[in-house]
């Protein structure tokens, strides 16, 4: 009897021993990208390219290329601007990220390459090899870590002042060249019966998008490169609480729900302007052409865009943009990586980035030349090349970051919002954030 | 004849066994050899910190906040989804209409009906300081200085998302409650009648003391279910504004997912779980030595 419930004991170990040692992740040879794939086998690709409009571009590319290469199949995972941070982290965790996986710059693009879950794409994306040379130089090099490159970038993305012309042309008003000039147009469009500017901040984020910008007028880019990083941060300069208290004045002055913001959602804001009830909605390029439909109240001629205009006497640089490009890398651990490269390549084909930028995914590609009054609306056009024309273009201020500085950015965003904490409060909050993160 | 052998009792009882530990003991001694490790998913490696994490947790003001909101929580919904809810039951079963007690239990459970999340999301656009219906009644009937963005401001967020939750919860509680009630015989009804007993003393005399089985039961539920809440306050603040709705469960999926920090963040699952234990077997000591039987 002793030994029957010795080896089921036994068996019982070992099959929770096996069970444990379970996704571990498996060490693959970096793959010579520069030579002919081998076209078989299933390719898996993570997107953030979930939900209408945009999901059936890569489901379409993936139907297009089997039909090229029939032994190639997919697995296309789609997630959503808000679920795929959480996707990524549950599919790393289990030693399951797809052979193809999108990517933020800056902190977020970082953590893979360290952590080797990046392929080191140079010997085929450098910008002077065939394929890099059909891509924006600065897009490209968002991606880039000590000269190596990582990912490829597939659209351009931007933040700007959407407004209604029509609206600012009945009070009056012409597009702000200054800060200052922006707070004073809030009244006069108001007196017109919209809000000056839609903004909902349920998800904290949007509010980071107005300080990054401002962090950007405000801050030499040196000081933020150096604060960005936690072990050279000091967080000290006083262009932050000017920004911050900047960020105060334009909800508390501009926006219909001011201290109550928290409590509304981004979509809220966008379709507010969409039905002609807001003047001005500060928003990414990718989402112009969400703003004005067919249906929108708020018609294409009426829909103008200006970057958000920097304070007077700024010490930072009145030039700079916020933004960055998003784009997909490859799997290092993937046994697939040259077939994932030759999809992608496909991918960012001229002919293929110029759906991407038509209607109706309207995602600015990277690939030069494919945004054009040919494939884009005017508005998209526009932000493009002033992405381009920007003397700087810094990322969004919760991607560039580490976690613990970007959550407590995030909380100091709301508490400045709901005025729970003073632009001093804040800083401390993150100066602390920051030194435990070193 | 040749007797079969029997297997033995533990034999049976093995798979059973292999699964409760596969899929429950092991996750949890893995939890806690995770909460004294730093744990680094993209590198893929993981170091011994001991009680770093704990320390930590001791000195994080969110936690304490976290804390602070799921006994507020715990407490809120003992007074309304125990007590609240037997109360109400007593009402409904003391109706002398079959047919009202009917359509009234149906009312009181279709939002028990509804899961959490639609729940939440309903209630989000409830709470819309501009859109919403709440703030729509209160300009309605001339309280104009009352409406907020219940959500959006630090002082009320999470009493909003626990005033869902009992709206919800509620009408559950006391369909099980009419149920415990039902179950006491009604001579003990009547018998208290014809010796003058009046409705409230009859309440808790009789209902009161013949209910403690399920009251018992009902308050486990309720104070572990209280400690383990996240769907509401994600779907509907995701711990915000500024941290101040944030509970235990959100925060611990806020380090894990958020920071990547899944060491802290098993830290504060063995806190939840052992708070949820204690309650348990606190409860559950206290409600085996009064058995009640007639």
């Amino acid at each position: 009897m002793n030994n029957v419930r010795l080896r089921v004991c036994a068996v019982s170990a070992a099959v929770l021993i096996g069970l444990t040692a379970c996704g571990g992740g498996t060490d693959v040879e970096a793959a010579d990208l520069t030579a002919e794939p081998e076209y078989e086998g299933t390719l898996s690709i993570l997107t953030k390219f979930g939900g209408e409009p945009l999901s059936p571009y890569f489901e379409d590319l993936a139907a297009e290329y089997t039909s090229l290469h029939p032994d190639v199949d997919f697995e296309i995972i789609q997630e959503t601007d808000q679920s795929i941070k959480d996707k990524t982290k549950t599919l790393v965790a289990s030693s399951a990220l797809p052979d193809i996986y999108f990517s933020w710059t800056g902190d977020y693009a970082d953590k893979f390459i360290e952590g080797g879950l990046a392929t080191d794409l140079t010997s085929v994306l450098a910008p002077d090899s065939e394929w890099g040379g059909t891509f924006g130089a600065a897009s490209l090099d968002a991606f880039a870590k000590d000269g190596k490159y990582y990912a490829v970038p597939l659209y351009n993305n931007g933040k700007f002042m959407g407004y209604n012309k029509a609206v600012f042309d009945a009070a009056g008003v012409a597009v702000p060249t200054t800060f200052e000039e922006l707070l004073a147009a809030c009244p006069k469009l108001e007196a017109q019966g919209v809000e000056p500017l839609a903004f909902g901040n349920k998800d904290g984020w949007p509010g980071l998008h107005f300080l990054q910008q401002l962090f950007a007028y405000n801050v030499p880019q040196d000081v933020l490169e150096k604060d960005f990083d936690p072990a050279t941060a000091t967080w000290d300069h006083p262009g932050y609480v000017k920004s911050l208290e900047e960020f105060q004045s334009v909800v508390q002055d501009c926006t219909g729900t001011g201290s109550d913001s928290n409590g509304v959602l981004y979509s809220t804001a966008q379709q507010a302007q969409s039905s002609g009830k807001a003047a001005m909605y500060f928003q990414e390029i990718l989402e112009f052409d969400s703003v004005v439909t067919d249906a929108s109240a708020i018609k294409a001629e009426d829909f103008g865009i200006f970057a958000l205009p920097a304070p007077e006497g700024a010490e930072g640089d009145p030039a700079a943009l916020e933004g960055s490009p998003e784009g997909m890398m490859v799997n290092a651990k993937s046994p697939r990586q040259a077939l994932a490269v030759d999809f992608l390549k496909f991918v960012t084909s001229k002919a293929n980035a110029e759906t991407l930028a038509g209607a109706p995914y309207s995602q600015p590609s990277t690939i030069v030349g494919a945004v054009s009054d040919a494939t884009a609306s005017p508005a998209v056009v526009e932000g493009v090349a002033e992405l381009n024309d920007a003397s700087y273009l810094l990322g969004w201020l919760d991607a560039v970051t580490v976690p613990d500085v970007a959550d407590a950015w995030l909380a100091g965003g709301e508490a400045l919002v709901s005025g729970s904490e003073t632009p001093e409060e804040v800083l401390s909050s993150v100066r602390a954030a920051s030194d435990s993160a070193e | 004849m040749r007797r079969r052998r029997r297997p033995r009792g533990w034999a049976w009882v093995a798979p059973a066994l292999l699964l409760l530990g596969v899929f429950v003991y092991l996750p949890l001694l893995q939890n806690l050899q995770y909460s004294v490790m730093k744990w680094d998913i993209y590198a893929g490696g993981s170091s011994f910190v001991g009680l770093a994490n704990y320390e930590k947790l001791a000195g994080d003001p969110v936690f304490w906040r976290a804390l602070f909101n799921n006994s507020a929580y715990a407490a809120v919904s003992l007074l309304c989804q125990v007590f609240g809810a037997l109360l109400l039951a007593a009402l409904v079963e003391g109706l002398r209409s079959e047919r009202w007690r009917r359509a009234l239990r149906a009312i009181y459970f279709v939002p028990s009906a509804i899961s959490l999340t639609v729940a939440g999301l309903l209630f989000y656009f409830v709470y819309e300081p501009e859109l919403g219906i709440l703030n729509a009644l209160l300009r309605g009937v001339g309280l104009d200085s009352l409406t907020q963005a219940w959500l959006g401001q630090e002082g009320t967020a999470i009493w909003a998302v626990i005033a869902m939750s009992q709206w919800q919860g509620f009408g559950y509680s006391t369909l099980l409650f009419a149920i415990a009630i039902q179950r006491i015989p009604q001579d003990l009804f009547d018998a208290a009648s014809l010796d003058g007993v009046g409705p409230i003393r009859r309440f808790f005399q009789v209902t009161v003391p013949l209910t403690r089985e399920m009251t018992g039961l009902m308050i486990i539920v309720t104070l572990s279910g209280a400690f383990q809440v996240f769907n509401e306050v994600m779907v509907m603040t995701s711990g915000g504004p500024n941290n101040s709705s944030q509970v235990l469960v959100t925060w611990l999926y806020r380090m894990g997912f958020g920071r990547n920090d899944f060491g802290y963040a098993a830290a504060i699952a063995t806190v939840i779980f052992v708070l949820t234990l204690g309650i348990a077997l606190l409860q559950l000591a206290i409600t085996r030595k009064r058995r009640v039987e007639w």
